[in-house]
């Protein structure tokens, strides 16, 4: 998949909208409009088809900037299991991020958070984010982040770095060539290390 | 083999290359292609609070790669060693 050059142009501009599924129409409509104030702009309602679709609502919360966040409600249905979050890195890892333009924005959501009964389940200030999190009455998690640092050339590079070589370490994991393994993020580190000691060593 | 750490060259982990520059012992290069590197001939070690890492960034403080063996890395302190 090196050679990409020969493929159509093709270009994403922004967010329109990400969806999930309700159970909780009226809880979830009061959260999002009236807790956190995104105005409900879109729904559309429709019998369910194919032949076998239930029949759904789907509706659309303005999160700025052009982007929407989105859910289906289906009619005379039960959330199966499976798509229930649960309490876990794995399922938490599936989340939506809004962004704010300024950090004392932060502060404001946090204050707002607190006025509308909305618990915080935590705040951190990562390497180029700093966010909160909480979450919605379906589940779903949610944070709110501020970027504090523009991404440059180096993060782009070494992001290129740290994720080559960690396709390397997940094929020869695939590969059932021997003891190789990629359970340990020092695997990932140390070969790391030694791409850019050749880097180094050669300019001496 | 000495140890070595390579760390981006972004506002964020500069306090590991400031405080490398202070230890003795420890030659500091680059940055190179938007690395440092933190060289050391004998085992090396960093303070989370001397640093003044908040635990998310802390704990990515290795992310640029190094060649040696983690000895320790705990809430507040991380010390490599060189290799075998």
């Amino acid at each position: 998949m090196n050679n990409i050059t020969s493929f159509p142009d093709a270009s994403i501009n922004g967010v329109h909208h990400t969806a999930r599924p309700t159970w909780k129409l009226r809880e979830t409509v009061e959260f999002y409009r009236d807790k956190l104030g995104l105005p409900l702009v879109h729904a559309i309602t429709a019998k369910g088809w194919p032949e076998g679709h239930p029949d759904f609502l789907h509706f659309f919360f303005d999160s700025g900037n052009g982007s929407t966040i989105a859910f289906f409600y289906y009619l005379g249905t039960e959330q199966p299991d499976n798509v229930k979050p649960f309490n876990s890195h794995f399922s938490r890892a599936t989340h939506t991020a809004w962004k704010v333009n300024q950090l004392e924005e932060l502060s404001n959501w946090k204050k707002r958070l607190e006025a509308v009964g909305i618990p915080l389940r935590y705040e951190t200030r990562h390497e180029v984010i700093e966010s909160i999190y909480f979450s919605d009455p379906n589940g779903y998690p949610l944070e709110i982040t501020y970027q504090l640092r523009p991404f440059s050339e180096k993060d782009i590079n070494d992001a290129q770095l740290t994720l080559d070589t960690a396709m390397e370490l997940e094929d020869l994991m695939l590969s059932g060539s021997g003891n190789d393994s990629f359970a340990d993020i020092e695997d990932l580190w140390t070969r790391k290390g030694k791409s850019l000691l050749h880097e180094f060593e050669d300019m001496v | 083999m000495s140890v070595s750490i390579f760390v981006l060259d972004v506002d964020e982990f500069h306090p590991l290359v400031v405080h490398s520059k202070e230890m003795p012992g420890v030659i500091v290069s680059g940055p190179l292609k938007g690395y440092w590197r933190i060289e050391s001939s004998s085992k090396i070690t960093f303070d989370r609070k001397e640093l003044g890492f908040k635990p998310a960034v802390w704990y990515g403080s290795l992310t640029g790669g190094y060649v040696g063996k983690i000895l320790e890395f705990s809430r507040d302190t991380l010390i490599i060693d060189e290799a075998i």
